[in-house]
């Protein structure tokens, strides 16, 4: 299968942003039935009396959402191998019913794998906006990609 | 309602384990078309020709696993107020269907919150680890939580 990125294709600054997708109540209660029963996430009515005064989405399903912008706007084209994992991730502000949320992600650092001259990392910067502007969560996180033309070392 | 934990309860060195949840191959390609639609979450035929030779669940999946188990061994029972995040989150090994996982929660370091004289700041590390006894998923950050008694 051919790809249209390969490591090569990605440089430092290098600044990708996604359209808007958003959250309905029912996804958010839905999530956080499975995955995070706090009450905030699951009820309306003990939302309101809780210190964020309504429903807001897991900080997991906005990180889960974030993944799927990051998929939609380049990682299900390009020649990936995965993710090792992230760092820094922070919930900045609460995400809610009907937000309209978009990605704005920033190439921070390219390297060449020593080990395997196939692969390259990638690591990034990836941020989520709401739609005033506002951001309520950002993380840095390394992909492996491979690489166009395997080079030596 | 009585809380269990507050923020005093969380010494350094404290471990908390639990029970363990399982993902079926339906939960992991209905979570992946929603959110991770890479062909190895979401296509089992597809992913055994992928690198990890079989379906594997979202490492984002693995996460949401790993806070429903947090919220069943202790979080539920907590003044928790919310958490500003994590410093570190790493993907070890693969979570394939059937694996049946559980978390193991270490407190690090417990700091008095400087603005707020009834909440304080726990560092955690927490490990999902597999059947085998494997860690799958490691995260260290931070929960705020209510004081019992006030500074």
């Amino acid at each position: 299968m051919s790809h249209k990125y390969y490591w090569e294709d990605f440089y430092q600054g290098q600044v990708r942003e996604s359209g808007g997708y958003s959250l309905s109540e029912q996804e958010i209660i839905e999530f956080a039935r499975k995955y995070d029963p706090q009450p905030f996430h699951t009820d309306k009515d003990k939302a309101q009396q809780s210190y964020f005064g309504g429903l807001i989405a897991s900080g997991w399903q906005t990180a889960s959402l974030c993944m799927r912008m990051i998929c939609d706007v380049y990682l299900l084209e390009a020649a990936s191998l995965g993710s090792p994992g992230v760092d820094e991730v922070r919930w900045v502000k609460p995400v809610r019913p009907g937000d309209t949320l978009h990605l704005k992600t920033t190439v921070l650092e390219t390297r060449a794998s020593t080990s395997r001259p196939d692969m390259g990392t990638v690591r990034s910067r990836s941020e989520v906006y709401n739609q005033n502007g506002e951001l309520v969560m950002h993380m840095s996180g390394v992909g492996m990609f491979r690489r166009r033309s395997p080079g030596a070392g | 309602m009585a809380l269990r934990y507050y923020w005093e309860d969380f010494t350094p060195g404290r471990v908390f384990e639990t029970g363990t949840r399982t993902l079926s191959e339906q939960d992991i390609t209905r979570f992946a078309r929603e959110y991770d639609p890479q062909s190895y979450h979401t296509d089992a035929q597809a992913a055994k020709s992928s690198p990890y030779g079989g379906l594997i669940a979202s490492g984002w999946q693995t996460c949401g696993v790993t806070m429903r188990l947090m919220c069943d061994g202790y979080l539920l029972e907590t003044s928790c107020v919310g958490s500003p995040g994590l410093e570190e989150l790493r993907w070890l090994k693969p979570v394939r269907p059937g694996d049946a996982l559980r978390l193991k929660t270490t407190v690090i370091e417990s700091t008095p919150s400087g603005k707020h004289a009834n909440r304080g700041t726990v560092l955690f590390l927490w490990e999902t680890l597999n059947q085998n006894g494997e860690v799958v998923v490691s995260m260290r950050g931070r929960q705020m939580f209510l004081r019992r008694t006030p500074a």
